[in-house]
């Protein structure tokens, strides 16, 4: 019986080509789009795995209250709390500290930049790293040693077996020796680093790190197994406030099952993150199978008057209900099966172009049940879903209707039919116009004014070597050689948020008021340098001695200490009090999205992270980047010249919304593929059905405009029907997207328009292939098939 | 072995109701030929459809081998139709996506006859009606003839008490469709019972007795050639 099912079904596929073509390519776009979004759900779900016991792994970071504001910091922890964590609460197993810096590793002539941290030894069992050579008690036990990475090993050594016991030079100063030779970490992992070396080589000569005043390093612990996380959590929070007195910070626990996926804090909580676009992808593939799947219903159904005879037959047969559903599940199934195999083609082909696309390593592993699984799976189901209700529908037809002739389709299925040819054009619709909004409320943030001029604004790491005692010469060097205007040193990245304080005061300042004030350290020229403006007052001298008490304040500031004039006004902070001499004006860092903390200003070369430069007008970038590149090799000798675009890290701070906007135009674009594919074949069919009915129109008289006309003007309905529903679902869809942005734009009802005359546009173009050919045939031929 | 009793049926649309057979009552006996005749609309085809057990009367009795069928729910008619009746329409209705012997082996499937013993049977009737050799071939490869042959093969392959066949000639020119009468009449021979509803007296005169109707009615009977229960 099964046998018979296959070979109806197979002859069927085989003989109509062009309906098989669509649903087994319409399919396989849908299955193909699951499977691209389950391999990255899986990546996605799958970071962190790879650290054992991850359940009892913690990160510590802290709230902090402002002004009824809860924030949370990472890497903010005082230097103590590692050790209290461990000595004060039984729980808690393991705790160390981590530090990260950027530091330039070398071995005889060969050297490699890369990032690392200063670490206690418990990182060790925290991570549960794992040491080729050398062992995790012995690793730190003295100061000056070093564990690197298998990786690091083996570019710095030729054997990464021979490292061990050898002296690396860290950024051209001191020597480490080599305790220990750790594992690569996977990819997918949220914590990296390339080296470690023991947290006592950052805190020595330096008493702040001694006390509860500087939140600096990151802290991590792992609980003993059973431990009730929620008793250890509380336990945890109340620790800083006993021992600074302080209610407003307490350290929290951040487990490692979601550093990864809900890494999005909002008053203290975990709200989201990662994981939001998780379930929005998800949705998203469901919704793109499911319309896949309604061009098979519809196209089987329209069809249905070619398969009536043989239905009809087969019931005269003694073929009962169940065995005529079997076999269209069969028949479904199979095509399904089709779709699958060509699906599978095409991940091969476009996985490289989604990998570039989501900057992923994502790999089809066949061979991997976990991938393969879920193909089958989800093939079989469409194949489920898509036959269901042909095989119900035809299956129900009455034999002696069909096998006379006199069956006529019947009311419901049409109305059926109709619904999902709208269904699938509203997704298509609201599909369309998110991908409008979500492209414009990007735009619109790159395009908001960040108070600073960031084109062609080179940044260059500062802090190794020596960039800042050699500054000044740098400066002049590439001035006179007429390669840059102007250049300045900065304590932070200039878009990025970090070092801040609330322990500014000044006169007036109200006694509650507990404000975040951002401090940044530059040289005199870096205003012009960025495009900054002194609005008030005047900038920095060219002496830093004599700048010593001077301090320039944001517009935000100034606003802050509500007066007239703040210029020659007196600020303290850190037992110290500084003049204002100037204000600059606002400019944005940080959350891109939001608005900036107020910013303080000092002068001091010492202590920069980044070089600001800004090259001369015209000529080459990239001739003036080689020159200024020999400039630093002189200065800077033996370190490597790096250096990156600040407008290309003002794109990149854009990659989640990068990601959506790219996927959804992505979607919308396939969704409207499949839903045009169907339409087409609908409309085929409708064409083919109503032969007679245009013959006999066109011996009467019609013109071919008329034809087209009476042939369209069905789908055309059906569309507007589409734009009603789809608007209000992607106005809700999107307005909730957009509260999440404090700086946004207004939903303007000309995305709306857009979207719905596109619709129309595309479903017109669609339709009219098959009401052209159809209102051009010849009425004879038509007519004389009956 | 059919006795039929004050049959009724109607067919509603949204504003008419159309009497399709109207208290109509006959016997056909085991082994006999009957005949149906009438004009177009008289519903001699609602009644093939009755008899056939693909449809349900509004009213009355219908009585085959003994057992009252009216009102019987589909999956019962279903299966004593696939063990009993055989049918051969105009059209032919063979299904174009399986070849001639598939297509015959079809009602075996369905009464779940062993694949071996399939094979046997069908090459069995295949033989009988002279299409052996286009076994292979898919219907639209034959001739009309050869197609209603091919369908008379698969309406007897499982060997039923009753054969229906609406107008089974009327696409087929004259010696197509007198060998088409003469395969009907050499199965009656053999036992099989047949109804067949015709336009055609020419088709008519192969039967032992015409029924005629006219809305639904039973107007005359004549009897042609002696029959005598088996």
């Amino acid at each position: 019986m099964i046998r018979n099912y296959f070979k109806i079904a197979f002859r069927n596929l085989l003989k109509y080509k062009g309906y098989t073509f669509i649903n087994v390519f319409g399919l396989a776009i849908g299955i193909t789009c699951a499977s691209l979004i389950l391999l990255w759900i899986e990546d996605e779900v799958n970071f962190d795995q790879s650290i054992p016991d991850k359940e009892l792994v913690f990160a510590v970071p802290t709230n902090q209250e402002y002004d009824g504001d809860i924030r949370t910091f990472f890497q903010a922890t005082p230097g103590p709390l590692a050790e209290v964590l461990k000595t004060e609460i039984p729980e808690i197993r393991k705790s160390a500290r981590k530090r990260d810096l950027n530091l330039l590793l070398s071995v005889g002539e060969n050297s490699v930049s890369s990032s690392g941290s200063y670490a206690d030894k418990d990182l060790f069992d925290i991570f549960s790293l794992q040491f080729i050579s050398g062992t995790k008690t012995e690793a730190f036990k003295n100061q000056k040693s070093i564990v690197i990475t298998e990786k690091t090993a083996s570019i710095l050594f030729n054997n990464s077996n021979e490292a061990i016991g050898k002296n690396i030079q860290l950024d051209k100063s001191e020597s480490y020796v080599v305790t220990g030779v750790i594992k690569d970490f996977p990819k997918n992992t949220s914590f990296q680093f390339s080296w470690l070396i023991p947290f006592k080589n950052f805190t020595d000569g330096k008493e702040w790190t001694k006390g509860y005043g500087s939140n600096f390093t990151d802290t991590f612990v792992k609980l003993k197994a059973g431990a009730d996380v929620e008793k250890v959590n509380e336990k945890v929070k109340a620790v800083l406030p006993a021992k600074t007195g302080d209610k407003d910070t307490e350290a929290i626990l951040f487990s490692a099952k979601d550093w990864h996926l809900r890494s999005t804090f909002e008053n203290g909580e975990i709200v989201g993150g990662r994981i939001d676009y998780v379930r929005l992808f998800s949705f998203i593939a469901l919704i793109i199978l499911l319309i896949a799947c309604i061009n098979f219903m519809n196209l089987a159904t329209a069809r249905s008057e070619k398969r009536a005879s043989e239905v009809g037959m087969r019931k005269a047969l003694g073929s009962g209900k169940k065995q005529l559903i079997f076999q269209f599940m069969t028949e479904a199934v199979l095509t399904a099966f089709f779709s699958g195999i060509l699906s599978i083609i095409f991940l091969i082909i476009l996985i490289p172009q989604f990998n570039a696309l989501i900057g992923k390593d994502l790999s089809l592993g066949l061979t991997n049940p976990i991938h393969i699984l879920p193909i089958f799976a989800i093939t079989l189901i469409c194949g489920l879903l898509s036959g269901v209700y042909p095989a119900f529908y035809l299956s129900s037809f009455k034999p002696i209707e069909v096998l006379k002739g006199s069956r006529k389709q019947t009311g419901n299925a049409s109305f059926t039919r109709k619904s999902l040819v709208v269904m699938q054009f509203s997704v298509s619709i609201v599909f369309i116009i998110c991908t409008i909004l979500v492209y414009q409320q990007v735009q619109h943030v790159k395009n908001r004014s960040l108070g600073l001029n960031k084109e062609n604004l080179i940044e260059i790491p500062a802090a190794n070597g020596t960039i800042i005692q050699n500054f000044n010469a740098i400066e002049n060097e590439l001035k006179s050689e007429g390669l840059i205007e102007n250049a300045g040193l900065y304590n932070s990245h200039i878009l990025s948020a970090g070092n801040n304080t609330s322990g500014v005061q000044w006169q007036g300042k109200p006694e509650d008021q507990d404000i975040l004030i951002s401090y940044r350290t530059t040289t005199p020229n870096f205003f012009e340098t960025t495009g900054m403006k002194i609005k008030e007052g005047i900038g920095f001298s060219s002496s830093q001695a004599a700048d010593s008490t001077k301090v320039l304040v944001s517009e935000s500031f100034a606003k802050l200490m509500n007066t007239d004039n703040v210029i020659g006004k007196k600020i303290s902070w850190n037992e110290s009090v500084y003049t204002i001499s100037g204000v600059v004006n606002n400019y944005l860092y940080g959350d891109m999205y939001g608005s900036s903390d107020p910013v303080m200003f000092f002068h001091q070369a010492e202590g920069a992270d980044y070089m600001y430069l800004k090259p001369t007008a015209g000529g080459s970038i990239s001739e003036k980047l080689t020159a200024i590149e020999a400039v630093f090799k002189k200065e800077n000798a033996g370190f490597p010249f790096t250096y990156r675009f600040v407008d290309e890290a003002f794109n990149e701070s854009f990659k989640n919304e990068q990601l959506v906007e790219d996927l959804s135009q992505i979607f919308a674009v396939l969704a409207i593929i499949i839903s045009c594919l169907g339409l087409f074949g609908l409309s085929a069919y409708m064409a083919e059905q109503r032969r007679k009915e245009i013959g006999v129109r066109k011996v009467l008289g019609s013109s071919v405009l008329g034809i087209m006309k009476l042939l369209s003007k069905d789908y055309i309905k059906l569309v507007l029907l589409a734009i009603v529903i789809s608007i209000p679902i992607a106005w809700y869809v999107m307005n909730s997207w957009l509260q999440g942005y404090a700086y946004r734009i207004e939903i303007n009802w000309m995305v709306f328009a857009i979207a719905g005359i596109l619709a129309i546009c595309i479903a017109v173009i669609t339709v009219s292939f098959q009401a052209v050919k159809a209102a051009v045939a010849n009425p004879i031929q038509s007519l004389r098939t009956e | 072995m059919i006795t039929i009793t004050d049959l009724e049926k109607y067919y509603a649309t949204e504003e008419v109701r159309t009497i399709a057979l109207n208290k109509l009552s006959f016997k056909v006996k085991e082994g006999e030929f009957v005949a149906v005749m009438g004009p177009s609309g008289c519903g001699k085809s609602t009644l093939l459809n009755i008899l056939g057990l693909l449809d349900d009367p509004d009213g009355g009795s219908f009585v085959f081998n003994g057992i009252e069928v009216a009102g019987f729910n589909e999956r019962k008619r279903a299966d004593l139709r696939k063990h009993n009746i055989g049918f051969v329409f105009q059209s032919f209705n063979l299904i174009d996506e399986l070849t001639v012997f598939e297509n015959v082996e079809l009602p075996l499937i369905y009464t779940g006859v062993k694949p071996a013993e399939r094979k046997v049977r069908v090459d069995a009737v295949l033989e009988k009606m002279q299409i052996m050799h286009r076994r292979k071939h898919f219907p639209q490869q034959l001739s009309g003839g050869q197609q209603q042959r091919v369908a008379v093969a698969r309406a007897v392959v499982n060997n039923p008490k009753l054969i229906l066949a609406d107008e089974p000639t009327g696409n087929l020119d004259s010696s197509n469709g007198n060998e088409v009468m003469d395969l009907l009449t050499e199965l009656n021979e053999a036992g099989t019972t047949i109804i067949m509803v015709t336009h055609s007296e020419h088709d008519a005169k192969y039967s032992h007795r015409i029924i005629r109707m006219l809305d639904g009615q039973k107007v005359t009977e004549n009897v042609l050639a002696e029959f005598k229960s088996v």
